[in-house]
């Protein structure tokens, strides 16, 4: 078979399986009303209908893929694009944690009360948010050049702090983040 | 209240409400301040290849919501921002096209064949004029169709459709997006139903909240922003990066070409492009009308038919060879689709692009505005709020479509350093940009995973060739279709066959079975 029929058949079969453990597992576990229910005598649609509705859709794309998918229009996803997902998320995720605990890590060293009487003064709400934020600009842009450079980090700089300017100058009732979290 | 009284009241929402400063005495409106300014931005982003205007419109929306507020009020500035941006962005992505043959959009590559050939020639200048002239020439017709349709659409909808019709009518629509987006309709429905699926995930009208697997964070549901951003922007933005990371430095110098000779736009020339922007102007607003279909078939139809006549004619150079022709047909063809695409927005409450999406995301958030037929109620004796606004957004679109004709072109020619500017470190930002713009209007990190989560998602399905389009549709329209089914359902004494009742949703059903046939049979014959 060749490999174009063959990644149709794949994404096909996997979103019939997809969409039948939702409709015939996951729906029944989780949702408490049937499909049609009965309520003051009066028949009523409950609430397992509109899901089970989304996945009989899911299954029948997926037989359509599986069965009458045109081969040009075939695409399937490589282990190398899994990879670089796996990198990007990876890059998001570090960049985030620094953002959400630098600033209350710093704190905690230096001061007694801890970040949270501190999250909405000055230097402390924008430690993380510059610290995380950059970080993640300047990540991105060095894996895509695949060297770190200056330029990479002060763009990052720059774009987190017009990002500061942007949300958390003009407006007292914005939280950048973390600190809404915190 | 007559039609009359709703469209002055309309204008006057516009031009009578809150003043941002004076000018010599005069008041400046807010919402034409709003209008230019998202106008201006929308040009901008536009010429900026990797960015697209609902990307802008998705991360302006927090700070408009932040500055003018959850009131009624806000609707007219915030939403005359967006249509600002959603025009500016129109005529902006010409820009990089005509200048450094790099399509910011898709329906700019067919603006390349001709628009860079001609700066190739020394006659960019000229191109670019011709590329606006055509643009706001389609633009501004689109607008006038859209406020000659949409009301009496509307209007036609609820004088003629019950609850089972607008039932049938909505999975007709749902299914005419699913088999037309992305040229493949099994993976329009599985897109289509994935959306249903988010849609109905920690919502219902039992007590326990359905699908949350019991956890507190699913039982909220998930934010509308984090599923629209996460996966129209995120989703292009991780596939984008990883593009670039692919051709990995890929060397984007530009060389200098001298422009000469003359660079102005004539009445002959203006005479000679009328057929073409006239032809390109019907053909992008009859496809911008059918929700789901995008501007980018309307400009490979435009350029199309536009090159069959010059081929006819045989004046000038040959489209592709730098024929200005080219430029016109397929500027005013994908620039035409931008109003009609609010023709189902406004009428049918059904969104047929992206930025038509924002737009329902605004209203959603604001609130006191429901895009859909009930706009469209003329109530004689006491004043319809909504119809006053609806007249607003037409009033918003015109003066937009003013400033497109006065400063739109000048500013438009001065965009072209934003070509230069290297897409990975554009991406890398939006990406900080559309994460932070969902903190800031859910205030939880869960937000952010959130929207994380479904970039994936949305990445996954571009690697995949599934369109995220109809997903994001489906979503906004998913507790729509549960509501009035139920609604139908109910009003029918539960009658099962619901559907099929009435001869008007009987042939709505067999439509949305002939779309999806033909689709099928359509796709099957494209294929090698």
């Amino acid at each position: 078979m060749p490999s174009s029929e063959r990644a149709n058949l794949i994404l096909g079969l996997s979103a019939v399986i997809v969409g039948l453990g939702i409709a015939f597992v996951w729906v029944p576990a989780d949702v408490d009303t049937g499909l049609i229910e009965k309520v003051r005598r009066q028949v009523a649609i409950g609430d397992a209908f509109a899901p089970t509705i989304a996945a009989s859709f899911i299954v029948l794309g997926g037989s359509l893929v599986a069965l009458f998918e045109s081969p040009s229009n075939a695409r399937h996803i490589t282990p190398a694009n899994l990879g670089f997902l796996a990198v990007l998320l990876l890059t998001i995720g570090v960049s985030f944690a620094i953002m959400r605990y630098l600033g209350p890590a710093i704190a905690e060293v230096l001061t007694d009360d801890g970040y949270r009487p501190l999250r909405d003064t000055v230097p402390w709400k924008y430690i993380g948010f510059l610290a995380g934020g950059a970080g993640m600009i300047a990540s991105l842009i060095s894996l895509i050049e695949g060297r770190l450079t200056r330029r990479a980090v002060l763009v990052g700089l720059g774009a987190a702090i017009a990002l500061v300017a942007i949300y958390d100058l003009p407006f007292d009732d914005l939280l950048l983040p973390p600190n809404g979290d915190v | 209240m007559g039609w009359f009284d709703y469209v002055w009241l309309g204008i006057l929402a516009v031009f009578q409400g809150p003043e941002a400063f004076a000018v010599l005495g005069i008041a400046v409106p807010i919402t034409v301040l709003m209008i230019l300014m998202g106008f201006l931005i929308g040009v901008a982003v536009g010429a900026t290849p990797g960015l697209a205007g609902p990307m802008a419109m998705a991360i302006s929306l927090p700070i408009l919501i932040s500055i003018f507020g959850f009131s009624p009020d806000a609707l007219l500035p915030v939403m005359g921002f967006l249509l600002g941006v959603m025009k500016g962005a129109t005529i902006g992505g010409a820009v990089p096209a005509i200048l450094f043959n790099t399509p910011g959009t898709p329906d700019a590559y067919m603006t390349t064949l001709d628009g860079y050939a001609m700066t190739k020639q020394g006659k960019a200048r000229k191109a670019l004029r011709v590329a606006h002239f055509s643009s706001a020439s389609g633009d501004t017709f689109s607008d006038i169709v859209l406020i000659l349709c949409a009301p009496f659409l509307a209007v036609m909808v609820e004088r003629y459709l019950d609850l089972p019709e607008k039932t049938a009518l909505l999975i007709l629509s749902l299914a005419f997006i699913a088999a037309v987006i992305g040229g493949s309709v099994g993976k329009g429905l599985i897109s289509l139903g994935l959306g249903l699926l988010a849609a109905y995930v920690g919502t219902g009208e039992d007590f326990y909240p359905r699908l949350s697997m019991g956890s507190q964070t699913l039982a909220q549901g998930f934010p509308i922003a984090a599923v629209v951003l996460g996966v129209l922007i995120l989703g292009e933005v991780f596939k984008s990066l990883e593009d670039l990371w692919r051709q990995n430095r890929v060397s984007g110098t530009i060389s200098v070409i001298e422009q000469t000779g003359d660079q102005k736009l004539h009445w002959a020339d203006i005479r000679g492009l009328l057929p073409y922007i006239a032809r390109s102007a019907f053909i992008g607003t009859a496809i911008g009308a059918l929700p789901g279909i995008g501007s980018t078939l309307a400009a490979t139809l435009g350029y199309t038919s536009g090159r069959a006549a010059h081929a006819r004619a045989r004046r000038g150079p040959a489209f592709g060879e730098g024929a200005p022709e080219g430029v016109a047909a397929t500027e005013a063809a994908n620039s035409s689709v931008s109003g009609a695409n609010l023709i189902p927005v406004l009428s049918l409450g059904i969104p047929g692009n992206a930025a038509a999406v924002f737009l329902i995301l605004a209203t959603d958030s604001i609130g006191g505005f429901n895009p859909g037929p009930s706009v469209f109620r003329f109530t004689a004796d006491v004043v319809n709020p909504e119809l006053v606004i609806a007249f607003g957004l037409f009033t918003c679109m015109m003066i937009a479509n003013l400033l497109n004709w006065t400063i739109g072109g000048l500013f438009m020619r001065s965009m072209g350093f934003m070509s230069r500017i290297p897409k990975h470190i554009l991406l890398s930002t939006v990406l900080l940009l559309t994460l932070t713009s969902i903190y800031v209007q859910e205030t939880r990190m869960a937000a952010v995973w959130f929207t994380v989560g479904f970039g994936v998602l949305g990445y996954l399905m571009r690697r995949l060739g599934i369109s995220p389009l109809p997903f994001v549709i489906a979503y906004i329209l998913g507790a729509k279709l549960e509501e009035s089914a139920r609604q139908a359902f109910a009003a029918t004494g539960g009658d099962a066959l619901f559907l099929f009742a009435s001869p008007v949703s009987i042939s709505f059903m067999v439509l949305t079975l002939l779309v999806v046939t033909f689709s099928l049979r359509k796709s099957k014959e494209v294929s090698p």
